[in-house]
């Protein structure tokens, strides 16, 4: 019977089976469908209803388009959604010269310990969860004690109430959203960067001697994959920036930082007209998609 | 009159030197061939020319300037990389240009370079492609091309034939070969290929480990390799080497013992050789191509292990005592492994190096 030990035949695995891969997948795929798909398609559902829970008595009857023309003639919609543009447009161009910058600083050879400490630390801002991120912009904006009024006075500024004024909590949020995001962007860049092969590196150097044209003649093709997917990113994530303002400033004082998610929780949990509600993040949810075909559509090159 | 001039560079990584110390002079016109085994330093010589490594220690003039410190586009060389390096997203028409564009020369004269370049490289019909929808060898012309418009002072070549195939590689040789004609201009290639410096070469600069072995025309390190490295590193196949013991000298002339020899013994007249004593080891060279079979006068008496047809020549692999033995014969002979080999050799075909392989 020694034969048989050494050379055991490769049996078939008796719990491997056709469907096994389906049980391995089947976890993610059920939480995706419940936490993704289910609550997408469920607000769509209720975008066609006149859907207030204060209300339950009347029931949530189909009302067809109602909602939609009901969002579409809203004046506050269309300000909170204009004022979510002036937000992505400010923070976005710093953001990315910013994360540029950096990137190019770290992919400068040398000091190899000090950089990767950089590139840890970038993760930080990312890894912090918004409403941390609302509370850090709290007290850094505090008009008593945060830095930021700290500095200002040493520069001699003087202090500045933040978080009551128009422009200074909408600066705030800024500051907060920038300070979050450009890591982001600084390693996506760095990414780019390390794309370019060190030989087209060199014979550019050998024909110029101007970083800024190694940079926009050499390095920016290979980073404009990068440029689409933070534009895609950022402009979705700004849509659906929530928490970081609203604790932070809730929206507030007056108006000045009620960017459109932050209007349609109020709509959808104050007012508790989640047909509207749903149809506003409906509305949002065509808009990023068309944004972001757009983005593909006018920056997207890939470099063979 | 000197061009380029390299004195006493030298490179270390941290702690580690890699090149150590060389010293060399072009003139203007020049083809200059570095060539050595992987690793000896030779492309880090080449880059340390372009501006693209920095010099450890040591002084570096192109055309009487000195340009040790100076920024590599500022040095007016251009350089044909390995892998070609074109800028993948610019038509071969804007890769020529790029350079003038940034020298910032007006547009008619950048038309009409890159016209004459492509003319020279017959790129005319490629002016619009992209480098991804050319072949090895036309990115290869690309390459010379983009480095021929700016008319620099000095071409560096990094190794530029060796990711094509054997058949472009010598159409390409012949082809750069011409372009020096033509420009008359300085260069200086890199390769790790014996073959491509000599044929290609005005001077050759054989390194090893970071240090100059030899410096010579392609004859020169033929016919008198300074050591057992650079007779071994060219010619091919590589020559034959025996370590032999002197017998005894006597005026100009000197008996070597081996039992490898046709009779034990080999004399030679080797007025050189005055340093060497009776009892010394000496090692012999014979080049595979010198080796005639079955001669009138044997010097080696080998066993045939097996031969090799080429067609119009034959390479014949044989041992004695020693180290086996490498011959190159025209021909057919006819011959079975295990045969007796008598091979002969014209004496002033024989090298002579010491024991610590220094030319004798």
């Amino acid at each position: 019977m020694r034969a048989s030990v050494t050379q055991a035949p490769a049996k078939p695995n008796r719990g491997y089976g056709r469907w096994t891969p389906l049980w391995f997948l089947a976890p993610s795929v059920i939480t995706l469908l419940l936490i993704g798909i289910y609550p997408t398609l469920f607000a769509l559902v209720t975008s066609f209803r006149r859907y207030n829970i204060t209300r339950p008595r009347e029931g949530f009857p189909f009302i067809g388009f109602d909602n939609y023309v009901g969002v579409l003639t809203d004046s506050t919609f269309w300000s909170s959604l204009f004022l979510t543009a002036k937000f992505y447009v400010t923070v976005l161009p710093i953001q990315i010269v910013l994360g540029l910058a950096i990137a190019l600083l770290l992919h400068k050879p040398g000091m190899g310990l000090l950089k990767s400490l950089a590139r840890v630390t970038l993760v930080v801002p990312l890894a912090t969860t918004y409403a941390v991120v609302g509370l850090i912009g709290r007290l850094i904006f505090n008009l008593d004690f945060g830095v930021a009024n700290q500095l200002f006075e040493a520069i001699g500024i003087g202090r500045i109430d933040w978080l009551s004024s128009q422009t200074g909590a909408f600066a705030a949020i800024a500051v907060m959203d920038i300070w979050q995001w450009t890591p982001f962007c600084a390693l996506i860049f760095l990414a780019g960067l390390s794309m370019v092969p060190g030989e087209i590196e060199e014979a550019a150097r050998l024909e110029t001697s101007s970083k800024l044209a190694l940079l926009r003649y050499v390095q920016l093709p290979y980073l404009l994959p990068g440029l689409t997917a933070v534009m895609i990113l950022r402009s979705a994530d700004v849509l659906k920036l929530f928490d970081m303002v609203f604790v932070m400033t809730r929206g507030g004082p007056g108006s000045a930082t009620d960017l459109i998610s932050i209007y349609i929780q109020r709509v959808g949990f104050r007012i508790f007209d989640l047909g509207t509600a749903s149809a506003q993040a409906i509305l949002l949810l065509i808009i990023t998609i068309i944004i972001s075909r757009l983005y593909i559509r006018l920056f997207y090159r890939e470099v063979h | 009159m000197t061009f380029l001039r390299l004195d006493n560079i030298k490179k270390t990584y941290g702690d580690v030197p890699v090149i150590k110390g060389v010293s060399f002079a072009a003139t203007k016109g020049e083809f200059v061939v570095f060539v050595g085994p992987s690793g000896c330093g030779k492309s880090t010589l080449l880059r340390m020319i372009a501006g693209l490594e920095d010099v450890s220690s040591g002084h570096l003039y192109i055309d009487e300037r000195e340009v040790t410190y100076e920024e590599p586009a500022k040095r007016e060389v251009s350089m044909v990389f390995q892998s070609y390096a074109l800028y993948p997203h610019m038509s071969v028409f804007e890769n020529m240009a790029f350079g003038l564009r940034m020298a910032k020369r007006p547009e008619a004269e950048i038309k009409a370079q890159v016209a004459e370049a492509a003319r020279i490289l017959q790129l005319e019909a490629l002016l619009e492609r992209k480098p991804r929808a050319l072949s090895g060898g036309q990115r290869q012309r690309v390459a010379i091309g983009r480095s021929i418009v700016r008319h620099p002072k000095l071409f560096l070549f990094d190794e530029p034939l060796s990711n094509l195939d054997a058949e472009l590689r010598s159409q390409m040789r012949v082809e750069i070969a011409k372009l020096h004609r033509s420009l008359g201009a300085t260069m200086v290639y890199v390769t790790h290929d014996q073959v491509e410096a000599m044929t290609l070469a005005d001077r050759i600069v054989v390194l090893r480990a970071g240090l100059v072995e030899q410096i010579g025309t392609p004859t020169e390190l033929y016919d008198k390799p300074a050591n057992t490295f650079v007779a071994g590193f060219i010619g091919s196949p590589k020559m034959n080497f025996t370590n032999a013991r002197v017998a005894s000298v006597s005026g100009n002339g000197l008996v070597l013992e081996h039992p490898s020899f046709a009779g034990g013994k080999l004399a030679l007249e080797r007025p050189s050789a005055s340093g060497v004593k009776a009892g010394d080891t000496v090692i012999v060279g014979m080049r595979p191509e010198h080796l005639t079979v079955a001669p009138a006068a044997p010097v080696l008496a080998l066993t045939l292990d097996f031969a090799e047809s080429l067609g119009g020549s034959t390479q014949l692999y044989a041992s004695g005592e020693g180290d086996p033995v490498i011959a190159l014969t025209s021909g057919r002979p006819d011959l079975k492994p295990g045969d007796a080999l008598n091979l002969g050799i014209d004496p002033a075909h024989i090298y002579l190096f010491s024991a610590a392989g220094l030319a004798l």
